[in-house]
């Protein structure tokens, strides 16, 4: 097996890090040969606040992985989340030199310098820039625009940029493993190669990444990204809400979070309460069903909400033709879908990722959706990069920036 | 004794005659800002060929530069009509200069105007026996090479002319405005920024402190020729406001981050603070800022303390570079004649949306100008004898311009103070909140939304 087929994915997010081995495969597919996992500690909403501990986790991850998969891990990509990520669209374009004979790469890439050239605050970095749609001398829907006469290219682009300073932490935390980054990507940029089918991006799709601390999301229009970004509350918050409303230590919240946990209000009968044993150093106490779903729900609809707002200003939900695909830890609540559902009035899928063969069990966990992601975009990244034309997902590389 | 010895000593401060001169577009610009701002006891004048701009200007004296030469319009870019200009006003400028001590020269450099007669009237200054402090703007750089050069003959012109020049660069001072800001709040910001420094400058030879930075302390950190202000202003509240101060005043935009500062020879550093002022706090201040001075440079410590300041400190800066270290930025230059046109329809909205703090900050000079008469003697007491005193003279102290910079954190830390009721985030205690249409998302929504859940 060639180095070059192993490719993996590291997500340190706020629960749990996880590294992701896949195997690329000629015919295009990934194949998960496994998934190492720590519990993390050291990350706040996405961004890493400890750096000696959050080390020491993706360190536990990684021999896990190394462990299950038979593999020695040299280089991984890096998924990057944290509400300091912004993003916009904007549309480059150049003049074709009159003399050529159609038009050029460099031309291309002269299009998306122009794209950047916009004033992001200058302690940010740009992360991506997404390939939207060509046009050549105004015609749509070009697809590949290389060789084609014209006088003038222009291409829309999804830019997405954050703070210099907090992605280079998580650079060098892995580089301190040590461990080679290949790359790093934007987590629902990830996320999305493996929940969204082609299809699903086509007609017009939302993801939603609810994990530990943060909310990503993402959205497709015409099979291209139009949204995306990132809300600074996750499951975190919900455990912190039901240990604050309930007076339980952090550790019983959570458990009793995912265990008993539903947004759905008005289903328990009165007087129907959940007991929490005694054990050394905490006296048993009986919870209410419904003050439990209440604390719950309200902080779950809450960022909903917050969501489609943020959404709503750029009025492309109307676009969305194939619904909302929750994926991440939180996506396991009972009920989540249905409270989407009410709140956007379109249909929601839970779901988790989806085009991959190997290890079911890895991937048909939520959780796991965007370590899986990275290396479906890795191996996007990889088939792109001999010297072949890129196709709308080829993004260069954060640090030539 | 000491008692009589300091109350001359204020009075002398006071017997200064101070004037503030604009000229040009720009100058008028900064004086504008400067009176909303609220400057205290000084004359002001306003100077410019273009009529349409001198009858707007708020300054009480007004001379309007080249009758026959202009014609009431402006100088059109061309520095010798502003020169020609200035000349036929001479008398008039003469009369206008009578009786003052210092003079506080406000120029935007690069234009017709301010370019050709700044050094002509800085040079007037000098037979008056008037000291001179000319304060002048280097234009932005996309205004274009010419106005560039512009710039720099006459700013070579005014460093011979003048005591002491202070020079900015516009282009360092727009760094500071958000990307997405207009482009009437990068003007706002650089008048904003020479205001505050006018007004340290002013209470700085005006007043004298517990230990004095006097006009000599002043030109040796302004020293040297070709060279490019560093300036920083801050002020700070509460338990935690000499790191506030300095924390505001290392992010003017001039200062980049402190970093500027390893490259200078001299620092003048002034601290003034309320009684209550500890030498601890100096100390600490002091500590921190050493780390951004080279070993080399010598420190211009001057303090003071000002009844009017309890519970608060501030923190004024001042030093120079050479201008090769800054060459990058203004390797293309810019010019500021085009400033006036551009500046003042944008003036007023961003006056409003800005000044009502520094509004109370200027009253707050007004006020303390008055308090000089009557030095309160505890301040001594409370004040570190350990920090070598250079005078015996103290007063109320020296810059209390505007608040420094918009420090963006500001507003996070009020909202949180506003609630009427404890907030709690939990594990979210020590992490960076969310903030979300003002809303701290880290609080439990059923607290926010005052339900019920018990």
């Amino acid at each position: 097996m060639s180095k070059d087929n192993i490719l993996v994915g590291l997500e340190i997010g706020t629960s749990k890090v996880c590294v992701v081995v896949g195997e690329s495969r000629p015919d295009g597919s990934v194949k998960v040969l496994g998934v190492g996992q720590a519990p993390s500690r050291g990350v706040r909403k996405g961004e890493i606040v400890d750096f000696e501990t959050a080390s020491k986790c993706v360190h536990d991850a990684l021999v896990d992985a190394e462990e299950k998969s038979d593999v020695m891990i040299r280089s991984v990509y890096v998924g990057i989340t944290g509400s300091h990520i912004g993003s916009f669209n904007n549309r480059g374009s150049v003049t074709v030199a009159e003399d050529q004979e159609g038009i050029e790469d460099k031309d291309f890439e002269q299009v998306r310098t122009n794209a950047r050239e916009v004033s992001i605050p200058s302690q940010n970095a740009f992360i991506h820039s997404v390939l939207q749609h060509y046009y050549v001398d105004g015609q749509d829907g070009v697809l590949n625009p290389i060789g084609m006469m014209g006088g003038k290219l222009e291409a829309d682009f999804h830019i997405v940029h954050g703070i210099t300073t907090r992605i280079k932490n998580t650079i060098r935390c892995v580089k301190e493993i040590p461990l080679e980054v290949e790359d790093v990507v934007f987590n629902p940029l990830a996320a999305a190669q493996v929940v969204l089918t082609q299809d699903q991006k086509n007609l017009g799709a939302l993801m939603i990444d609810m994990g530990g601390g943060v909310t990503d999301y993402i959205l497709y229009v015409d099979g291209a990204v139009k949204q995306s970004g990132v809300l600074g509350v996750g499951g975190d918050h919900i455990t912190n809400d039901i240990s604050m409303g309930l007076r339980i230590p952090m550790a019983k919240s959570e458990k009793l979070k995912i265990e008993e946990g539903s947004v759905i209000l008005g289903n328990s009968l009165p007087g129907d309460v959940i007991m929490l044993k005694d054990e050394c150093g905490f006296a048993g106490k009986e919870i209410e069903r419904e003050k439990l779903n209440t604390i719950i729900h309200l902080r779950v609809r809450e960022t909903l909400e917050l969501l489609k707002r943020t959404l709503d200003e750029e009025n492309y939900l109307d676009f969305v033709g194939s619904g909302i695909f929750i994926t991440g830890g939180c996506s396991l609540l009972k009920g989540i879908d249905h409270l989407a559902e009410e709140l956007f009035g379109m249909p929601v899928h839970v779901t988790h990722a989806q085009t991959m063969s190997g290890l079911t069990s890895a991937f048909e966990n939520p959780q796991f959706s965007t370590g899986i992601g990275l290396i479906k975009y890795a191996q996007a990244l990889q088939s792109d990069r001999p010297g072949r034309w890129p196709r709308w997902l080829r993004l260069p590389f954060f640090g030539n920036r | 004794m000491i008692e009589i010895n300091r109350l001359s000593a204020a009075s002398a401060g006071l017997d200064m005659k101070i004037k503030i001169i604009g000229i040009g577009g720009a100058g008028s610009n900064i004086l504008d800002r400067l009176v909303l701002d609220g400057i205290g006891d000084v004359d002001i004048v306003a100077m410019n060929t273009d009529v349409q701009s001198l009858t707007s200007s708020v300054a009480r004296d007004k001379v309007q530069l080249g009758r026959n030469t202009t014609r009431g319009l402006g100088a059109g870019g061309d520095p010798e009509i502003g020169l020609a200009a200035a000349d036929e006003a001479v008398e008039e400028i003469r009369q206008i200069l009578e009786g003052a001590s210092i003079l506080f020269l406000c120029v935007g450099l690069g234009g017709g105007t301010g370019s050709g007669s700044a050094a002509l009237i800085a040079g007037l200054a000098k037979e008056h026996g008037a000291l001179t402090v000319v304060f002048a703007t280097l234009p932005f750089g996309f205004e274009g090479r010419r106005r560039a050069r512009q710039a720099e003959d006459a700013l070579a012109a005014l460093q011979e002319a003048a005591d002491v020049v202070v020079c900015f660069e516009n282009d360092k001072m727009g760094e500071a405005v958000p990307p997405k800001a207009g482009i009437h709040q990068a003007f706002a910001n650089a008048d904003q920024t020479i205001g505050q420094s006018v007004k340290a400058i002013c209470g700085l030879v005006r007043r004298s402190g517990l230990i004095h930075l006097g006009f000599d302390d002043l030109s040796t950190a302004l020293r040297n020729n070709n060279t490019r202000c560093l300036f920083g202003f801050g002020e700070g509240e509460g338990d935690n406001r000499a790191h506030e101060a300095l924390a505001i005043a290392l992010r003017n935009p001039l200062m980049d981050r402190g970093r500027m500062l390893a490259d200078a020879s001299n620092v003048l550093v002034n601290v003034c603070g309320g009684q209550d002022m500890t030498l601890n706090e100096v100390q600490i201040l002091m500590e921190e800022l050493g780390r951004h001075i080279g070993d080399q440079t010598q420190i211009l410590f001057g303090a003071a303390v000002d009844p009017k300041m309890t519970n608060r400190m501030s923190l004024t800066i001042i030093s120079s570079v050479p201008a090769a270290e800054t060459d990058a930025s203004r390797a293309i230059p810019r010019d500021s004649s085009a400033l006036p046109a551009l500046r003042e329809p944008p003036a007023p909205a961003s006056d409003t949306a800005d000044s009502a703090q520094e509004r109370e900050a200027g009253e707050e000079l007004g006020q303390t100008s008055l308090v000089m008469e009557t030095p309160p003697p505890e301040a001594a007491q409370t004040e570190p004898p350990a920090v070598r005193p250079k005078g015996g003279s103290k007063v109320p102290p020296a810059p209390v311009p505007a608040a420094g910079p918009p420090p963006p954190k500001a507003p996070v830390e009020r909202q949180e103070t506003l609630l009427f009721e404890p907030v709690t985030r939990g594990r979210f205690e020590k992490s960076e909140p969310t903030i979300i249409d003002g809303e701290d998302l880290d609080v439990p929504t059923f607290l926010r939304r005052h339900i019920k859940v018990k």
